[in-house]
């Protein structure tokens, strides 16, 4: 990690060459409050003082709601073509927690079995962070991810008239120096960045005591009455999945062109809060209850990947509480364990 | 993290291997056995397999599915699936002839028979239904192997005469004096003289003694919940009782997430679990 200052007069200029060379996406003002990670071709579209955008960056980018994963073409033999799609692209103005669920989801795209698809945009994507104001739902800084320690190759901090940057990598480095004229961190300049992170931690208002929910989990696992109750409004419409920055399931659908000869076969996003989940050939569904499978969800938020990876598959970002219909509260839930389990 | 990029098609974990389904044999009215080999001769003379694990099938222009492998690990020049006309994707392999071409992945978990923790052992195999196809697997390895083994019993359950799996097998077996086997039906007809009712209530005749006795178990999910109770009342240790466990799954390589149960994934955990690692597993059994 290299630590570099420019001024703020640079910036602009900064951003609009990285916008004439290469494909950006960052930003933009979509709605009143929302916001949305757009190609980018003028600055003046650019908006990082988001608050929230509904769907994560990152994962619409590397991980997209429907895309092929293999072409064929069915002729006297069958003819089969891997996809692997991704052009470069810089992503710029991702915030801490985003960046986090992105390192989640480069951990599990490559755990086991690597999946090229997703590896290969990774591969492509340089990624510039900057911070953005949590909202009231956020308690990411419970679950430890209201700073990126990786998974970017610049980070951008505006301080009062600089920005403080972290350079994570060799490529970051490169543009940083092409596109503007950079000093060395000096000591004045790490105090008033730490400074500014004390201040900035100071804003997230909502806590969770995610451990102790870790720590009962097992406990409260079989205990029906509880989940009954939390998952008891759940229309098990999926909106929590569409809008996490960590879920990653998917169905394979196999789609073939109207000459009956080109097909694909396509992932599509998926939603483990639907019915039709564990529904296997036959009728027989293995997750039919809405608390079992809210249950499961949880179970692989707060507990399964703390286990196999020692990170949380949930980064806090509270977009599933604001997109929930049913008014399902997974901070409240986690810190209503405590209250459950005291004797 | 480093991120490793391996720039062929090869390495595409989603792409399927070409294969033509060789013969088809109606071996029940719902249920017929494929034998399948791959287009490309290395791949068929490098497929191997163990008994247990599964691959994932492609109807192409249709979907693809997991099946588990239902011969013997030991025939290289083919492999075969016992599969039931059920979905879309069974039904349509169903109507497709001899000489079709399919894709196949894998094979497919982890978790497969320990055929090599079982030698010097008895071992019970119960089959519910469909549930025989992937322990046909190992029996016909564990009979390969014969002289490794100690006592081999084979119960099996089916709804109806006609619709028992492997007939010809069966008869193979009942005629072997190294291998016992019991059939029993649900609904018999009037020729039937075997045993009537649920496979479960032959368990308590089995005389293996626990410490020296492997047991595995495939079947419908309903199944399993009494099979465990009998094998628990004989005393079986959990480390020894395998099940093979069926769920849905849309990539057979622990990404699409949708055969996870509590912190396991079927398809690469399993599909054979011991029954100590899934005992604690709420929605498993």
């Amino acid at each position: 990690m290299l630590y570099k200052v420019i001024s703020r007069g640079v910036y602009n200029d900064f951003v609009k060459s990285l916008i004439s060379d290469y494909e950006l996406i960052g930003p933009k003002k979509k709605d009143k409050a929302v916001y949305d990670f757009v190609p980018i071709k003028d600055i003046s579209e650019l908006d990082t003082n988001y608050t929230k955008t509904t769907i994560p960056p990152a994962k619409k980018i590397l991980f997209p709601s429907a895309e092929k994963l293999i072409t064929y073409e069915i002729n006297k033999t069958i003819n089969i073509k891997s996809v692997i799609e991704g052009s470069q692209k810089v992503l710029f103005g991702i915030n801490a927690w985003d960046i986090n669920g992105m390192n989640f989801l480069d951990k599990f795209f490559t755990t086991d079995f690597v999946d090229e698809n997703y590896v290969h945009r990774r591969k492509n994507l340089i990624v510039i962070g900057m911070d953005s104001e949590p909202t009231e739902t956020n308690f990411s800084l419970s679950m430890g991810c209201e700073y990126a320690k990786d998974g970017f190759d610049l980070y951008l901090t505006e301080l009062k008239d600089k920005y403080f940057i972290r350079v994570a990598t060799a490529k970051g480095d490169e543009i940083l120096s092409k596109y503007a004229e950079t000093s060395n961190a000096k000591a004045e300049d790490f105090k008033e960045y730490n400074k500014y992170m004390d201040d900035y931690r100071l804003k997230f208002k909502l806590n969770v005591d995610i451990k102790n929910f870790y720590d009962n989990f097992e406990l409260i696992y079989n205990d029906e009455e509880f989940w009954k109750r939390i998952a008891k409004n759940c229309y098990s419409c999926g909106s929590c999945n569409l809008v996490c920055p960590t879920c990653f399931c998917f169905n394979v659908k196999d789609d073939i062109e109207l000459n009956l000869k080109d097909g694909n076969k396509i992932r599509e996003w998926d939603s483990c809060m639907i019915p039709e989940y564990g529904l296997v050939a036959g009728g027989h569904n293995f997750r039919p209850d809405k608390e079992n499978r809210l249950k499961q969800r949880y179970r692989c938020k707060l507990k399964t990947f703390l286990d196999k990876f020692g990170r949380y598959a949930c980064v806090g970002c509270g977009r599933c509480i604001e997109a929930c219909l049913a008014k399902i509260n997974i901070a409240e839930d986690i810190n209503s364990v405590k209250k459950e389990v005291s004797v | 993290m480093v991120l490793e990029i391996k720039d062929t098609n090869k390495n595409n974990i989603y792409v399927p291997e070409l294969a033509k389904i060789n013969r088809i044999q109606q071996i029940s009215p719902t249920e017929k056995l494929f034998d399948i080999v791959f287009d490309n001769k290395e791949k068929q003379n490098n497929f191997s397999f163990e008994p247990g694990q599964f691959v994932e099938l492609t109807v192409f222009g249709l979907g693809e599915a997991p099946f588990s492998i239902a011969s013997n690990p030991a025939n290289k020049e083919f492999f075969q699936l016992c599969i039931r006309d059920i979905g879309n994707v069974s039904g349509a392999l169903h109507r497709m002839k001899e000489g079709s071409k399919i894709g196949i992945r894998g094979p497919f978990g982890n978790g497969y028979f320990p055929y090599d923790k079982m030698r010097n052992h008895n071992v019970l195999l119960i089959a519910g239904g469909l549930g025989l196809a992937p322990l046909m697997s190992l029996i016909k390895y564990i009979l390969h192997y014969r002289e490794d083994y100690k006592e081999i019993m084979i119960i099996y359950g089916a709804v109806n005469p006609e619709s028992i799996l492997f007939k010809n097998d069966i008869q193979y077996f009942s005629d072997r004096s190294d291998i016992s086997i019991c059939v029993s039906v649900d609904n018999p007809d009037d020729k039937w003289t075997g045993e009537i009712g649920v496979c479960t209530k032959l368990i308590p005749r089995v005389d293996f003694p626990a410490k020296d006795t492997y047991v595995v178990v495939c079947g419908p999910p309903v199944m399993y919940k009494f099979v465990i109770i009998e094998l628990e009342e004989k005393h079986y240790s959990p480390e020894k009782i395998f099940l093979s466990l069926e769920r849905r799954m849309e990539c057979g390589v622990g990404k699409c997430n949708h055969c996870h149960i509590g912190d396991k994934l079927v398809c690469v955990d399993g599909p054979v679990f011991s029954l100590w690692e899934i005992k604690n597993l709420k929605e498993a059994i």
